[in-house]
C-alpha cells in the first residue's frame, strides 16, 4: 500500500478505537470499577432525549414552512388523513398504553421508527433540493433531519446496548439493521409527496420523543415517574 | 367554522381542545336555529382515521354540567390519530358541520400555578429593581414523566397600561424580570404551550409587584458635597492663577504683534532715548553724528547750520547730500547729510537711516510735490524736499536735509547746507530772490524757520498744514511762499508731500510757520528750493523738470522730470495757488 493509504488505515483504526473507548464497553470498564469514567445510563438517556426533542422541533418547523407555502385550506379534512408508510408499525397511541408496553417492545418500536425514516428523509432532501419552490434553508433542514435521524438511531442503539448490558432489558431486542425496508408509499402505491412526508415525519418524531421519555422514566427511576 | 352573518347561522362546532394530551372536549353551537338548541337536538359523531377505518360513533359522553359539550375520555383519546367529528341533527339526519384534527394539535395546556416573585436587587439610585418570578407547571400536565414538555411565557405590564411586555420562552420554572421602576405597580401573568407546538393555554391569574423607592442615604449626600466643593476649589485656584499670571497669560494667548523690525536697530532703544547702541551703530556707518541726535532732532538740525556756516569744510554740499557725511560738529546737521536715498550708503546704513528717519514723527519729511505751475522756473536752487516713501524706506534723517542750491548741468544737485537763502551757504540766487521782499526780520526768522510740511504719509494733512501755515503766519502772508511745493494740480498724486518746514529750535510749538513768505512778489518759490518730485527706486531724486537743470543725485540719473508736477492736492489753498501761479 502507498504511504497515503497506510495513513488512512491507521487513522480509521484510531478512530474506531476511540469510539470504542467512548462507548465505555463492558470488557474495558466493568460495572462498578473505579477510576473508569462511565457515562451513566441517565446521562445517555438525557442526551438522546435532547436529540429527539431537537429532531422534533426541526421537523415541526419544516412542517410549518410547508403549510405556509402550500396554503392549506382551513378545513382539515383534506390533509388530515395521511397514510404514512410507518402506519403499519404498531405504536402505543397514549400515555398509558406506552407505559404498559414492555421496555423491550418500546425500545424496539423506537428503533423501528427511526430506521424507517432514514431513506425517506434522504429522498425528501433530494426532492426538495431539485425543486425551486423551496429555498435553500428548507432543503438544508431536510438534509439535517436525515442526518439527525441517523445519529439518533445510533444513540438509541447505544442506549439499548447499555440497558442490555446492565440487565435492564433482555437481549431479545434484535439488531434492527436488518429490518425490512419500509418503502414510503401510500395505499395506492404512489410515492408520497414531500408534504406528506414532512407531515408524517413530524408525527413520528413526536412519537419517538415521547416514547424515549417514558422509557427513561421507567428505566431510570426519578421522582414523579 | 365561525360564520358570523346576519343570515341564519348553521349549527357548528365552536372548538375542540385538550388540556393534558390525554382527554379532549368539543363544543358546538346551535346557531340561529333556536329549535335545535334543545338538548338532544344535535348529536356529535366521531370517527378515528385508523388503518381499519372505524365506524362513526356518537359522542361517548355529553357533559352534563356544560351545555353543548362532548367529552372524550382517555379511552377514546388516541394521540397521533386523526379524528373527525360531525354535528348532526338527530331527527333529519343532516350533518351541519364536520371538524377533523389530531389530538396533539389541539392541546392547550392549563395555566401554570403558584406564580410568585422575589426581589433580586434594587439599583444604586433606588429607581430600578429586578425581580425573580417563579411558578409551577399546571398540575394537569404530566411533565414529570415527560409526557408533556412545556414552554412558558411571562408577560408583565404597568398597572394601567394596555400593552403587555413579553419575555422569552422559558423551559424552566423561573425567570427574572429586569429594569422595573420603583414606585410603580406591575402586573405579571404567565401561560404555557407544548414545545414545538403553537397553542398557548389560558393565562394564569395576575400577580402584582410593587417596590417602594428607597430613599438614597449616606454616601449620596456627602459625595455630592465633596464633588461640588472640589469643583469650586478648582475654579478658585484657576482664577487665582489667571489673575496672578495675567500678563504672562496675555502674552501667551494674545502674543503681541511684533513691530516692524528694522535691521540693526531696536526701536525700543530709540524710544527710550538710549543712544548708546544707536550711536554705535550709526557712527560705524559714518552717517551720523551722535551729538546732533537729540530729542528734537529736527529742531537741532535747523539751528546748527546757521551757526556753523563758517565751519563748512571743503566738502561740497553735493557730497554731503550724497552721503559723504562725516561726523562733525553740530553744524553739520543740515548739510551733507546723506539723503535717505543715497545709494552710496551701505545697505545697513540704509536701514539705519530708514529707521531713523522713520521714527521721527515730526521728521522733516519732505514729500515731493509737484512744483506749482507758476513756479516751475523759479527754482534756481530748488529746495530739495525729499520725497517720503510711505514705507519709510528711505527716510532722511533730520540731519540730512539739505537745500539744493544748485543743479549742475549734468543733472547733479548741488546742495547747500539746507538753509534758506539767507544762510551764508545759500545760493546767491536764493538770496536774490528771497531777500528781495523779505525784511530782515523775516529773513532772520525765516532763517530759523523752516517748516516742513509733512507729507500725508507723515500724518499731517496737507490741508491742515496749509491752513496752519496761513493762520500762523506771523510773517507775510504769502502762504504760497511757504509752499514751494505748490498747489497741487488736481489729479496729481497727492501721495507725497511737499514742502518741508524746518522749525527752528525752540519753536516747536508751532511747527508750521510760514517760511519766508515774502508777499506774492517773491513768487517764484525760493530759488533755493527745488521741489523734488519723487524719488524713485533707484534712489534718484526726481525733481521738477522745469527746474534749471533736472536735479538729481549725480549717481542717480533722474528718471524723469515731469513738468512741474503739481503740488499734491490740499496743500495749497486756492489763494495760494493763484498767488503762486505766475
Amino acid at each position: 500500500m502507498s504511504r497515503n493509504q497506510k495513513q488512512a488505515v491507521l487513522f480509521v483504526a484510531l478512530l474506531c478505537l476511540d469510539l470504542r473507548t467512548h462507548v465505555g464497553s463492558a470488557p474495558i470498564c466493568p460495572h462498578g470499577h473505579t477510576g473508569c469514567h462511565i457515562l451513566s445510563l441517565a446521562d445517555l438517556f438525557d442526551r438522546v432525549i435532547q436529540h429527539s426533542a431537537r429532531l422534533h422541533g426541526l421537523s415541526s418547523d419544516l412542517h410549518s414552512e410547508f403549510e405556509h407555502f402550500f396554503l392549506p385550506s382551513k378545513n382539515h379534512i383534506g390533509r388530515v388523513y395521511r397514510k404514512c408508510h410507518t402506519s403499519s408499525i404498531l405504536t402505543p397511541n397514549g400515555k398509558e398504553n406506552a407505559q404498559k408496553l414492555a421496555r423491550e417492545e418500546l425500545t424496539e418500536v423506537i428503533l423501528k421508527l427511526l430506521t424507517a425514516w432514514r431513506d425517506p428523509l434522504s429522498q425528501l432532501h433530494q426532492s426538495m433540493a431539485h425543486q425551486q419552490d423551496f429555498n435553500s434553508f428548507s432543503s438544508n433542514k431536510a438534509l439535517e433531519l436525515s442526518d439527525m435521524v441517523h445519529e439518533l438511531r445510533k444513540g438509541v442503539e447505544k442506549v439499548t446496548e447499555k440497558m442490555q448490558l446492565l440487565g435492564m432489558i433482555s437481549n431479545s431486542v434484535n439488531g434492527l439493521s436488518s429490518s425490512e425496508a419500509l418503502l414510503p408509499a401510500s395505499e395506492s402505491g404512489e410515492a408520497m409527496s414531500d408534504y406528506e412526508l414532512v407531515y408524517c415525519f413530524r408525527r413520528d418524531s413526536d412519537k419517538v420523543q415521547n416514547y424515549l421519555k417514558i422509557l427513561k422514566c421507567r428505566i431510570v427511576p426519578e421522582h414523579g415517574c | 367554522m365561525d360564520k358570523t352573518r346576519d343570515t341564519p347561522v348553521l349549527p357548528h362546532f365552536t372548538g375542540c381542545r385538550s388540556r393534558e394530551q390525554e382527554t379532549f372536549r368539543c363544543w358546538w353551537s346551535a346557531g340561529t336555529f333556536s329549535n335545535l338548541s334543545e338538548p338532544g337536538a344535535l348529536v356529535v359523531f366521531f370517527q378515528m382515521k385508523n388503518t381499519p377505518l372505524s365506524d362513526w360513533q356518537e359522542c361517548p359522553e355529553y357533559t352534563a354540567t356544560v351545555e353543548n359539550e362532548c367529552y372524550f375520555s382517555k379511552t377514546f383519546t388516541h394521540i397521533w390519530t386523526s379524528y373527525c367529528v360531525q354535528l348532526r341533527a338527530t331527527a333529519q339526519n343532516i350533518t351541519y358541520d364536520e371538524f377533523c384534527f389530531t389530538v396533539e394539535n389541539i392541546v392547550h395546556p392549563d395555566p401554570p400555578v403558584g406564580l410568585n416573585w422575589t426581589l433580586l436587587n434594587v439599583s444604586r439610585s433606588g429607581l430600578n429593581f429586578d425581580i425573580l418570578v417563579r411558578w409551577a407547571p399546571p398540575p394537569s400536565a404530566d411533565v414529570h414523566t415527560g409526557w408533556m414538555s412545556l414552554k412558558y411565557e411571562v408577560q408583565y405590564r404597568q398597572r394601567n397600561a394596555s400593552h403587555w411586555d413579553k419575555l422569552d420562552l422559558e423551559s424552566g420554572t423561573q425567570q427574572s424580570i429586569y429594569g422595573l421602576q420603583t414606585d410603580k405597580e406591575y402586573e405579571v401573568r404567565i401561560h404555557c404551550k407544548m414545545s414545538a407546538f403553537h397553542n398557548f393555554g389560558e393565562f394564569s391569574d395576575s400577580i402584582f409587584v410593587h417596590v417602594a423607592p428607597i430613599p438614597s442615604k449616606e454616601s449620596v449626600f456627602p459625595t455630592m458635597v465633596l464633588l461640588v466643593s472640589g469643583v469650586v476649589g478648582l475654579l478658585i485656584l484657576l482664577m487665582l492663577v489667571i489673575f496672578s499670571q495675567q500678563q504672562r497669560l496675555m502674552v501667551i494667548l494674545l502674543p503681541p504683534v511684533p513691530a516692524p523690525k528694522i535691521k540693526g536697530i531696536d526701536p525700543e532703544l530709540l524710544k527710550k532715548g538710549k543712544m548708546d547702541q544707536l550711536n554705535s551703530l550709526l557712527s560705524s556707518q559714518h552717517m551720523y553724528n551722535q551729538d546732533t541726535y537729540r530729542e528734537d532732532p529736527w529742531v537741532e538740525f535747523i539751528q546748527l547750520d546757521l551757526d556753523d556756516a563758517g565751519e563748512k569744510s571743503g566738502s561740497s554740499d553735493t557730497q554731503r547730500l550724497l552721503g559723504f557725511t562725516r561726523p562733525g560738529p553740530k553744524g553739520d546737521d543740515d548739510s551733507g547729510r546723506a539723503s535717505c536715498y543715497d545709494p552710496d550708503l551701505l545697505p545697513d546704513a540704509e536701514g539705519l537711516l530708514a529707521a531713523h528717519c522713520e521714527m521721527e514723527e515730526h521728521h522733516p519729511l519732505v514729500s515731493e510735490s509737484g512744483p506749482s505751475t507758476p513756479s516751475p522756473e523759479a527754482t534756481d536752487a530748488p529746495f530739495l524736499p525729499f520725497r517720503t516713501q510711505p514705507v519709510g524706506q528711505s527716510w532722511i534723517n533730520m540731519d540730512f536735509y539739505a537745500q539744493v542750491s544748485d543743479v549742475t548741468p549734468a543733472g547733479g544737485v548741488v546742495l547747500s547746507p539746507g538753509q534758506q537763502s539767507e544762510t551764508p551757504g545759500m545760493n546767491p540766487d536764493e538770496k536774490k530772490k528771497k531777500g528781495e521782499d523779505a525784511g530782515d526780520e523775516e529773513v532772520e526768522k525765516e532763517k530759523k524757520l523752516q517748516l516742513l510740511v509733512v507729507g500725508s504719509d507723515g500724518g499731517y494733512s496737507p490741508e491742515v498744514v496749509a491752513r496752519q501755515v496761513e493762520s500762523s503766519a506771523p510773517y507775510s502772508p504769502a502762504p504760497e511762499n511757504a509752499y514751494h511745493a505748490l498747489p497741487p494740480e488736481p489729479g496729481e498724486e497727492p501721495q507725497t508731500w511737499s514742502v518741508g518746514y524746518l522749525v527752528p529750535d525752540g519753536e516747536a510749538q508751532a511747527p508750521y510757520f510760514l517760511p519766508e513768505a515774502p508777499p506774492a512778489s517773491v513768487l517764484p518759490p525760493v530759488s533755493d528750493y527745488t521741489v523734488v518730485q519723487e524719488v524713485d527706486g533707484q534712489h534718484s531724486l526726481l525733481l521738477n523738470p522745469s527746474a534749471p537743470q533736472s536735479p538729481a543725485c549725480p549717481p542717480n540719473p533722474t528718471k524723469h522730470l515731469p513738468s512741474m508736477p503739481a503740488v499734491p492736492m490740499g496743500y495749497l489753498t486756492p489763494e495760494l495757488l493763484e498767488n503762486l501761479s505766475p
